[in-house]
């Protein structure tokens, strides 16, 4: 027989699968709607035990009520640690992918966007959206982390441009060379260098400078070489 | 601990045996039997979340010496006397994932809760011996091994990347496997690095 | 002190020299210390940043400069200058996300008292602050809001666990001496003491190190 606390448990299990994998599973509506309801019935039957004792409960006068008012109260801190935990780690894996750049778009698992990535590499990570998400048939988000991947992103993108000089989501690897050769993987449009601008078309090669293209890297349009 | 760490929150699944220390009408789901109440001596075993507090709680009836607590505890099966001798006679033969997937943590929550010395002695000698045949497993998985061979000779920890030593690996829980994994990339980071520092 | 030395002090280039230079080491340092600190370590004071950014801002703008120009020692010059530039970025890039992954590790603990919230810079605690209240918000519409009141705390000290989360400062650092003094470390079993030189590097608890970085004793690597 199930107990209280099982059905939040599966959902640390889920947490902790997602935790090794690159992409986010499914949001797990039903677990986290049944775990919540599970919350609201135990809070109603300490409220239907405490009823009769009129706010005059003595503890040692009802063991056998604090025992099971005790069970139930733990078990309700235990599914608000398993829910907080699961949408926590769910989130920290959301905000790592809008530090990488990726946008709703590519998290929604609509497939990449169309039409080439203008911009300087240094693009714009995360879009605002402007409406355009929503219709995921297949994302794995729920609403509301959808709604998180937005505002993040702007977050991000607020404290981000009070450092505008040093591309905060750049490499963390420390500079080597400052230009570097790279392959195209998939065509990225055009992109404007110092040195003017360079089409970037699938599978040719160039020698760049690694600041120019790094997001371009990081989004997988380019591969470095060598 | 931590409030959000996943496997903290899974090491407090970990069950443990109770008997109940009075009878609870409301409870008796918690032995497989809701219409009936909770008696007095039932044996459940219940996950640390709610066997902690049970045990910890005073009951407030003061009849004897200030009253009780709600439940007893025994050790779970993972800490029995047989797997301690197993660990005394050679910790690493002993693959503690089988005997839970958070072996040290349900012990460490164990030993907070009472007072285990000489278990504490066991593990602890256990964690260092296993953990060095662990460092030893990742290097050679990392490919770090080929310089080293004079580091081999350590008490009887011939084992290669065989099978005995898969199985050890197998065998490893989960504070363990983030040694590894730790020891691992740490030996190829450190690898790679040389190699750079070669080029340039 | 001969000649030299006191035309080089009237010298208002040599002291912009001088102080930008003294602003790389500290960076550096900073940069060091907090990678290796278990927990978030003091914003530097004294408008480091400031004239890091403005220095950033200054090279950027003659790297402009002189892209133009095709004389080959030009060019040269631009690489060295391109160069060091990406490495001065780097250090205050890695910097900042060092400090901002701690941050989001253990937000409400940073925000939780007047000392721990002076350790961020204004635009930190601005990030931190509107995170958390991101994730706050995020919760209750996916579950929290219909949770009893008395369970829709994200702050809740009672029970056998806070949800307050603090950074380990019983972690390991590594440490070089940078005087001889009196190394003191607590142990498991037993706690151990070593007269330490000048340059030892030592391993000891981040808790035990802390007062010897503190008080200038030591510094991190």
């Amino acid at each position: 027989m199930p107990m209280y606390g099982d059905l939040g448990n599966k959902l640390v299990q889920h947490a902790k699968r997602t935790q090794n994998l690159s992409a986010l599973p499914a949001y797990q509506t039903e677990l986290v709607r049944s775990v919540t309801r599970e919350v609201r019935d135990l809070d109603r039957d300490v409220a239907s035990m405490l009823e009769p004792f009129q706010g005059s409960f003595d503890p040692s006068e009802n063991q056998a009520t604090a025992c099971t008012l005790l069970v139930n109260h733990l078990s309700m801190r235990r599914n608000k640690r398993c829910l907080l935990a699961y949408h926590r780690t769910r989130t920290d894996k959301l905000e790592e992918l809008v530090w990488k750049g990726a946008d709703l778009i590519d998290l929604s698992g609509q497939g990449m966007a169309d039409g080439g990535m203008n911009g300087n590499g240094n693009g714009e990570g995360v879009s605002s959206g402007g409406g355009g998400s929503g219709g995921g048939v297949m994302s794995n988000l729920s609403p509301q982390e959808e709604d998180y991947v937005r505002q993040y992103g702007d977050l991000l993108a607020a404290y981000k441009g009070q450092w505008t000089d040093i591309d905060l989501t750049g490499s963390l690897e420390p500079p080597r060379d400052l230009f570097i050769d790279v392959r195209v993987l998939k065509d990225a449009g055009e992109i404007q260098t110092e040195y003017g601008a360079i089409n970037l078309t699938k599978n040719s090669q160039f020698y760049v400078r690694q600041g120019d293209v790094e997001r371009l890297i990081a989004q997988g349009y380019l591969q470095k070489l060598g | 601990m931590s409030y959000y760490d996943i496997d903290a929150i899974l090491t407090d699944a970990e069950k443990i045996p109770c008997t109940f220390q009075l009878d609870v009408p409301d409870l008796g789901y918690l032995d497989n039997n809701p219409t009936h109440a909770l008696k007095t001596g039932t044996k459940i075993a219940l996950p640390l979340w709610l066997a902690e507090m049970l045990a910890i709680a005073n009951t407030g009836g003061g009849d004897e010496d200030g009253g009780k607590s709600f439940i007893n505890f025994d050790l779970p099966a993972a800490l029995s006397n047989d797997v301690v001798q197993a660990l005394k006679a050679d910790p690493r033969a002993v693959p503690l994932r089988d005997q839970s997937a958070h072996f040290y943590g349900l012990a460490t929550r164990m030993m907070d809760l009472s007072d285990e010395r000489e278990l504490g002695d066991v593990l602890r000698k256990s964690f260092v011996t296993r953990a060095s045949e662990i460092a030893l497993h990742a290097r050679k998985g990392a490919g770090g091994s080929g310089h080293h061979k004079g580091d081999d000779k350590g008490a009887g920890s011939n084992l290669g990347v065989g099978a005995s030593g898969e199985e050890f690996l197998r065998g490893l829980d989960e504070w363990e496997r983030r040694l590894f994994r730790k020891a691992h990339d740490g030996t190829k980071a450190g690898k790679e690095w040389m190699e750079g520092v070669k080029r340039h | 002190m001969d000649i030299d030395d006191i035309l080089r002090e009237v010298d208002p280039a040599h002291h912009a020299v001088a102080r930008e230079k003294q602003d790389l080491q500290d960076l550096t340092r900073a940069w060091i210390a907090e990678r290796s600190a278990p927990e978030l370590l003091h914003w530097p004071s004294g408008g480091l940043f400031e004239r890091i950014n403005a220095n950033i801002k200054r090279q950027i703008e003659k790297v402009e400069e002189m892209t133009g120009d095709m004389d080959p020692r030009t060019n040269f010059a631009l690489i060295v200058i391109q160069t060091e530039l990406e490495r001065y970025k780097y250090l205050v890039r890695s910097y900042l996300r060092a400090r901002i992954a701690k941050i989001d590790r253990h937000t409400l603990h940073y925000l939780s008292t007047d000392e721990l919230r002076s350790r961020l810079s204004e635009m930190e605690l601005a990030y931190a602050t509107r995170h958390q209240a991101l994730l706050h918000n995020h919760y209750l519409s996916s579950f929290l809001s219909s949770f009893p009141p008395a369970l829709q705390n994200l702050n809740d000290t009672a029970g056998n666990i806070s949800m307050i989360d603090p950074p380990d400062l019983e972690s390991a650092v590594f440490i070089r001496l940078l005087r001889d003094t009196l190394v003191e470390g607590r142990g498991v079993d037993a706690d151990g003491a070593m007269d330490g030189k000048e340059s030892d590097i030592v391993i000891l608890r981040w808790s035990d190190a802390k007062p010897l970085v503190e008080e200038g004793s030591a510094e991190l690597v």
